[in-house]
């Protein structure tokens, strides 16, 4: 009889032990202290690799990490979640090379992203050779929307480039992608509904300036 | 006329309208609505004291995308004694949107009781045309309206027309209604004992039509008047956060035989403003037109009520609507330094959640603070921002109204540029 109680008493404390490392392994504290708990051994050895990699390339690891927490709450398997973050990490490092140290992060995400949706490097040179004091992240938003949503490349970057050189603000992109939108959701051809918006974007006076050209006080001219 | 207790019968029927029902006829985007308000009203007459007493106003209202339910009440107490009760039970079918034409079907069955022994019955059916575009409309309407019991008015012919649009939070609606149908002039056919004077009367003495006359004038076979009616309404209703306010105003045109100086214009005014989520206080007051063809008079009111609305969701059930087109608005605004206050209008549904790299892409769900609105305030610091919304646990889509990128997850998220 006592044996069968102290085998009852063993089962007993064994499952509480199990319970509790579960709930331990899964409580919103351990997620807190390790968001990337979620993820199986071998998807996280990959991810803290690129983690490493960005760090040593002086690339901001946030972007990196966000995506993989976006993945692990979007239930995503683990091998998409690390192609998606060497994906990020591969266009983070070639905006980069085209941007410059001085690039902030914002606009460094921005160009990520347009380089994932097909911008080239080149057409990110072209863009951001031309720019003065002014943050390059709103035109790029606009632009990787807009090839996302349909308009051909090469029509969304030449009208992105030309409003830019016009001397567009951050409100005319925003205003220019609303009409856009508007429009294809109305039925009109993506390229057409760009073309259509953009003439109605005021010129904003001669801002196009020659590369080397640019003010002082610019981010370029500080770092250069 | 004394009943005993009328009140506690009356309230308590009109209490138990608040339990907000159950989901078994629940559809997608349906809503069940409940309301009991409370209040003076003083109806006047012309030539006569204006009355006042107290008036309880239950109602109901259940919508879908195909049909509508609804049923209103009035008691109007005075004294010991219900001096008029009034019920109608309305009925709306709807067609598919069809190259932006819908068709509508309404019928509306009501009964006025004056002083619990005169009754009169009311059966009208009208079918409506509907041109709708985003921002506007408007629409086409004929039907017929057949008084039953009490043989007052003959079939009243309904001709409508009217034209919507929204300019940002505000809907102006504006109509036209014409209301064509013969009187017979005997005092006894009357529901509420004020004669109809034949125009051979009128021509020698011009009286209005809610004229007491003396019982020499009533006596007889009586006579038949052909009334014709028009009304021309406008309306704005405002949505703002937690507030509904609808505000209305009309002109009745008319020969003074059939439209007294009370109907001549009227204008009011109501308020809803939700004190939680499913929980509204409603306020209202103006000046009603009488019904001439109900034996309703015109009336001046003020009331105070409660509004308790319930949202049913189906399970298992095919969306009809996709997930994005659910979404009416979605907006965020600054809040504070580094904060949004995010605010969406998504009617129908029971959770809305939002994920974004501000909060480390764990959901956070909305408050609901009204009819459709959700609220919810969230740290964000200035800058480019990746945003997600899920409405009741289904897929993680890119809220309208802002830029989106491919997520690499075969989904999408909306890009989020907040100024420094």
């Amino acid at each position: 009889m006592s044996m069968t109680r102290r085998m009852m008493a063993v089962l007993v404390l064994s499952a509480g032990a199990a319970t509790a490392a579960w709930a331990q392994d899964v409580s919103p504290a351990a997620r807190e202290l390790d968001p990337l708990g979620r993820l199986s051994e071998g998807s996280r050895y990959q991810i803290e690799l690129i983690l490493d990699s960005a760090r040593v390339a002086g690339l901001p690891t946030a972007p990196l990490e966000s995506k993989a927490l976006e993945g692990i709450s979007k239930r995503v398997d683990g091998r998409r979640i690390v192609s998606a973050v060497r994906m990020v990490f591969r266009s983070l490092r070639d905006a980069r090379s085209v941007l410059g140290a001085p690039a902030t992060p914002d606009e460094l995400n921005a160009a990520a992203s347009a380089l994932r949706v097909g911008v080239t490097r080149a057409e990110l040179a072209h863009l951001t050779q031309i720019r003065r004091d002014r943050s390059v992240t709103m035109p790029l938003v606009v632009l990787s929307d807009l090839i996302t949503r349909g308009v051909p490349r090469d029509t969304a970057s030449q009208t992105i480039l030309q409003l830019w050189q016009r001397g567009a603000a951050d409100d005319d992109f925003s205003g220019l992608w609303r009409g856009v939108e508007r429009d294809i959701v109305s039925g009109t051809d993506p390229g057409v509904a760009l073309l259509n918006r953009a003439r109605e974007v005021p010129p904003r006076g001669p801002s196009s300036q020659p590369e080397g050209s640019r003010p002082e006080g610019s981010t370029e001219n500080r770092n250069s | 006329m004394l009943v005993p207790k009328p009140h506690a019968t009356a309230i308590a029927g009109m209490l138990a309208l608040l339990v907000p029902g159950q989901r078994a006829m629940a559809q997608n985007a349906s809503e069940l609505e409940t309301r009991l308000e409370a209040g003076a009203l003083t109806t006047s007459r012309t030539g006569q004291i204006p009355q006042s007493t107290f008036q309880l106003v239950p109602g109901f209202r259940f919508a879908t995308p195909r049909f509508t339910a609804s049923g209103s009440a009035a008691a109007w107490l005075g004294g010991q004694q219900m001096q008029l009760g009034d019920a109608s039970a309305a009925l709306q079918a709807f067609t598919p949107l069809l190259y932006g034409i819908r068709a509508e079907v309404a019928t509306n069955a009501s009964r006025v009781v004056r002083d619990l022994a005169v009754e009169s019955d009311q059966i009208d059916a009208e079918g409506r045309l509907h041109f709708m575009r985003q921002r506007g409309g408007l629409w086409l309407g004929a039907g017929v309206a057949r008084p039953l019991r009490v043989a007052a008015v003959s079939n009243v012919n309904v001709s409508s027309g009217g034209i919507w649009t929204r300019f940002g939070a505000a809907t102006l609606r504006g109509s036209v209604t014409s209301f064509l149908f013969t009187k017979i002039a005997s005092r006894a056919d009357s529901i509420d004992g004020s004669a109809v004077v034949c125009p051979a009367h009128v021509s020698a003495s011009p009286a209005p039509a809610d004229a007491t006359v003396g019982p020499a004038d009533a006596v007889g076979t009586g006579c038949r008047h052909t009334s014709r009616l028009t009304d021309v309404e406008s309306s704005v209703k405002w949505e703002h956060h937690l507030m509904e306010v609808t505000v209305r105003g009309g002109q009745r045109f008319g020969d003074r035989l059939d439209v007294t100086s009370e109907s001549r214009q009227w204008a009011s005014a109501q308020a809803a403003i939700w004190v939680s989520s499913q929980l509204a206080a409603v306020a209202g007051g103006g000046r009603e037109p009488a019904q001439p063809t109900r034996g309703l008079p015109a009336r001046s009111f003020g009331s105070l009520g409660l509004m308790l609305a319930y949202w049913p969701i189906p399970r298992g059930t095919v969306p009809v609507e996709t997930p994005e087109s659910m979404v009416h608005a979605f907006a965020l605004r600054a809040a504070g330094p580094n904060t949004q206050r995010v605010t969406a209008r998504i009617g129908g549904v029971e959770k809305v959640e939002i994920m974004g790299d501000f909060s480390d892409w764990q959901p956070m769900p909305l408050i609901r603070r009204g009819r459709d609105l959700w609220e919810l305030l969230v740290p964000v610091a200035p800058g480019v921002h990746q945003i997600n919304l899920r409405i009741d646990g289904g897929q993680w889509i890119a809220p309208p109204g802002m830029p989106t990128l491919r997520d690499g997850f075969n989904g999408e998220v909306g890009v989020l540029v907040i100024g420094r």
